[in-house]
């Protein structure tokens, strides 16, 4: 399980990244990115994903599909 | 020749303008400044020239301790009367489809000339259509609340009055009309001071002819298949 950033929508922002508790977000070419492999959507830190929360726009952070 | 005799009525009254923008700054203060920074006499032509750089080092750095937000402002001050960016002027006729790959942007305004404007108390909002080569004023609109009106929230009718417009260049603007700006698809874009529409124009111009990031390519109405792909960086 984790979240990936609609690329189309992220206006590079940068406020999901220092809020991530496994510090899973990082600024990437075009736009920020989730590491799939370390992102945990929170589970175990918060009740919700801190990127979601903080993101200023709506449903660009979205689950990864299975 | 006495120089102050070539000093044009208008710009002398702009120098006095850009003065009184300026902390503890009066026009003979700025004066000196710029005469160190062009000489005399002091044309419209050589004031274009200055820039943000030249006026801050100027007479051993007189204007260093001014903040530069400040010191932009009062540049264009002194430049607004020249008519560098014709489209800043002249309302322009404009049809769906005229340009392609261009942008509606609204500038919140007092002055007509520079994004200096909060979103809720601007005079004007200034909606300029951009493409990467050409950039008109299409509209200019006033945000006043027709009497008579009732209006639920200012903030709403005012975001409203440019749905139209795809980005919105604000000085400042409060959260929760920043919220609602969103809401209704308009990009806010806070400006970290004052800064010319021209200036906003030109950088926009710059970023739409390059590799507008994905955002804008989408409200542009850019195929996601034809915008410019940067290689992607394994993520496995």
């Amino acid at each position: 399980m984790a979240l990936y950033i609609v690329e189309a929508d992220c206006i590079s922002c940068g406020d999901c990244e220092p809020v991530c508790p496994t510090m899973s977000i990082t600024e990437g070419s075009i736009v920020f990115k989730i590491d799939k492999k370390t992102c945990t959507e929170c589970e175990g830190d918060f009740d919700i994903p801190q990127c979601v929360k903080v993101c200023p726009i709506d449903n660009c952070i979205l689950p990864l599909e299975a | 020749m006495n120089s102050q005799a070539t000093l044009s009525r208008e710009l002398a009254l702009r120098i006095g303008l850009a003065a009184r923008a300026l902390p503890d700054t009066d026009a003979k203060r700025l004066l000196s400044v710029l005469t160190d920074c062009i000489g005399l006499p002091i044309t419209e032509e050589k004031i274009v020239g200055i820039n943000l750089k030249t006026l801050k080092t100027a007479l051993a750095g007189e204007f260093l301790d001014v903040d530069e937000p400040l010191l932009t402002h009062a540049l264009s001050i002194l430049k607004s009367g020249l008519d560098t960016h014709p489209a800043a002027q002249t309302q322009q006729a404009y049809v769906d489809g005229d340009m392609s790959g261009s942008v509606r942007i609204a500038c919140a305004s007092n002055d007509g000339i520079n994004v200096d404007g909060h979103f809720g108390s601007c005079s004007q909002f200034m909606v300029y259509q951009v493409s990467a080569d050409e950039a008109r004023l299409i509209d200019i609109r006033n945000p006043d609340i027709p009497k008579g009106l009732e209006v639920d929230d200012k903030n709403v009718f005012r975001a409203e009055l440019i749905q139209d417009c795809q980005v919105l260049y604000i000085a400042s603007v409060g959260g929760p009309a920043a919220a609602k700006i969103v809401k209704l698809g308009i990009h806010p874009m806070k400006l970290p001071g004052i800064e010319s529409i021209a200036d906003i124009i030109d950088q926009l111009q710059t970023v739409i002819a390059g590799t507008p990031p994905p955002w804008l390519a989408k409200v542009m109405g850019i195929d996601a298949t034809n915008r410019f792909r940067f290689e992607r960086e394994a993520t496995g």
